[in-house]
């Protein structure tokens, strides 16, 4: 741990911060200045028979009637301090919303993510190893196949075969074993697909590498040769890939836990959604944007333990941006 | 934009020298299938002579025959109608969608890549904020402050899509004005807006046409997946996303969700193989 490492890392932290923050003011400035009003709208619905009185009421009550820019200072300074606010449609607080659904959500997509490695390595190991006449080109395939597949349709197709063919799990049970087991397969397929992209093509790369052939000449088996000298290099690209990754596992809970009937962040947020319920959806937002900030924050500071080549710089866009956009670049070149 | 790069590629294809552009037959499918997607687009009533809102009660629930080519939905629709009429607006805006996430994405890589210095620290951290909300999760939030129909959906999935454009756009700028050539340009006196146009966004711009054909891909997907949600035009219209959700509810008769999805699949998989062909050849 040197000192520009330390240094660097400080400096890290402080934007990540700040990125942290800057979301939570973007979700504000999106969903408050564009035009329709949400809170008059429910309000003044006749069935819930508010008189104008009352409707100024509550809108003062909850600060409402105050300019923009001060709602934002309050609710931005309300946050800071871990206060997320109240629900506006069930005036419970958005933390107690939160921790009542996080850890359906978090069991579904940490599964999602130990299938999506799973597949990702299985299917990098049988493009290396599987003969091309046995289908290595089927295996190559597939993460482009997979990658053009809605992730509905992938849960749809799971529920169809098996939960109506086989029988093995009832969607009217959403929390069971098997469905919460096929629920993560449909979510981690295609974040699968886009960690193998990227493992695939750092795998022909080593393979071809002179010490691969050395490892190769001195009769090493499969597996050794796979663990040891081929994926351990392969993994270091596929770090920032995964840091990407687990940003599209809460995206794409959204839809799974619609398709599978799971209640989670997704159900919340869809309920937030139709009611325009401006303090759920911040508060997801931010919380998405640190999970991203901080998987990113571990991949940078454990990036150049691994890889003493790699230097943190400061300034994480020097180095990030040219690992982001290989990324991007190779999950667009790989398989033919 | 992006439609008329791929046929002016194909074309480019079957005249140009056999050996650097010999079009392989994956990618020939590919065109194929994008030409119908487009036929289908722009001129639904020649492929079908059915109504897609107008059903035969009589005959709902039919499976796949060769009168109904993917069956018939609950209320007697024939379901090939349905998704060749869906196939202008899933298309359609996809197409908004990339062309947003291209111009705009461009255009704020451009800047910092360009003018460097506080403009590309200020534009580097909206890009990161961006970057750190989940395209999905960034695209639902845009739809629901304009509110759910098509063409909002299209805006909020190109929105969700600016920053990747940004960040390459970005790093290709820098890249090209280090270039010889921009050097020389400057020393013979060239000002920085003829620079900027003249050779630094031409080139830049190259690697983001392969990008923007992956776009949409994956915009067709995202616009897709907001329909299915809800979040796009409410029935009786047709996009694709939209008929998967309704034949969810249908799963005794398969087809439902199998000859939507189907399409979409197709229609992504050979974009998807255009892109990665162009970008091989380029």
């Amino acid at each position: 741990m040197s000192h520009a490492y330390l240094a660097g890392a400080a400096k890290r932290i402080a934007q990540a911060n700040v990125v942290i923050l800057l979301a939570y003011v973007l979700t504000f400035v999106v969903v408050s200045i564009l035009p329709g009003d949400p809170i008059t709208n429910v309000l003044r619905d006749p069935q819930n028979g508010f008189g104008e009185d009352e409707i100024k009421a509550i809108i003062a009550a909850q600060g409402l009637d105050q300019p923009i820019p001060v709602q934002l200072w309050t609710s931005l300074s309300h946050f800071v301090v871990g206060d997320l606010g109240l629900s506006m449609r069930s005036s419970r607080p958005v933390a107690t919303l939160i921790a009542e659904v996080l850890p359906s959500t978090l069991i579904l997509s940490s599964a999602a993510f130990a299938i999506a490695l799973l597949l990702a390595v299985t299917i990098g190991y049988g493009t290396q190893f599987v003969p091309k006449r046995l289908g290595q080109g089927l295996l190559r395939g597939f993460p482009s196949f997979f990658l053009s597949v809605p992730n509905f349709v992938i849960g749809l197709v799971l529920i169809h075969l098996f939960g109506f063919q086989l029988g093995l799990f009832r969607v009217i049970a959403p929390n069971s074993f098997w469905a919460t087991c096929f629920a993560a397969v449909a979510l981690g397929i295609p974040v699968s697909a886009r960690i193998a992209e990227v493992l695939i093509a750092n795998l022909d790369k080593e393979s071809e590498q002179e010490y691969a052939a050395v490892a190769r000449g001195r009769g090493l088996t499969q597996m050794r040769l796979f663990a040891k000298h081929l994926l351990k290099p392969s993994s270091l690209p596929v770090v920032t890939v995964i840091a990407l990754a687990i940003g599209e596992l809460l995206g794409g809970s959204l839809i799974t836990e619609t398709v599978f009937g799971r209640t989670g962040i997704g159900s919340l947020v869809q309920r937030a959604v139709s009611t325009q319920d401006l303090p759920v959806l911040q508060a997801v937002v931010s919380l998405a944007a640190v999970v991203f900030v901080l998987v990113n924050l571990i991949a940078d500071l454990v990036y150049p333990l691994l890889d003493p080549r790699v230097k943190l710089v400061g300034d994480s866009r020097v180095r990030r941006t040219t690992a982001d956009d290989s990324a991007i670049a190779s999950s667009a070149t790989v398989t033919s | 934009m992006t439609l008329a790069s791929f046929s002016s590629a194909s074309r480019v294809a079957s005249i140009g020298p056999p050996t650097a552009l010999r079009v392989p037959p994956t990618v020939a499918l590919s065109f194929a299938v994008i030409a119908i997607v487009i036929a289908w687009s722009v001129a639904p009533s020649l492929f079908t002579g059915q109504s897609p809102i107008v059903g035969v009660p009589a005959d709902k629930l039919l499976a796949p025959s060769t009168a109904h080519w993917f069956g018939t939905d609950h209320l007697g629709r024939d379901l090939y109608t349905r998704v060749v009429y869906g196939t202008a607006s899933s298309v359609t805006s996809a197409l908004v969608a990339v062309v947003i996430a291209t111009f705009t994405g461009g255009f704020i890589g451009l800047l910092a890549g360009f003018l460097g210095g506080w403009v590309d620290v200020v534009l580097a951290r909206l890009v990161d904020v961006l970057l750190a909300i989940p395209n999905f999760l960034l695209a639902v939030i845009v739809v629901t402050a304009i509110g759910f129909d098509t063409t909002n959906a299209a805006i909020a999935t190109g929105v969700s899509a600016v920053a990747v454009f940004a960040r390459v756009m970005r790093s290709e700028v820098i890249k090209t004005r280090q270039a010889v050539f921009v050097e020389a340009a400057f020393l013979m006196g060239g000002s920085r807006w003829h620079i900027l146009l003249r050779h630094v966004l031409p080139n830049a711009s190259r690697s983001v046409l392969p990008l923007a054909v992956l776009q949409f891909g994956l915009s067709i997907l995202v616009i897709a997946s907001l329909a299915f949600l809800g979040y796009g035009d409410p029935p009786p219209a047709s996009d694709w996303g939209l008929l998967i959700s309704i034949g969810k509810d249908y799963l005794k008769w398969p087809w439902l969700v199998y000859a939507p999805a189907f399409v979409t699949i197709a229609t992504v998989l050979s974009v998807n193989r255009i892109s990665r062909w162009l970008r091989k050849t380029d």
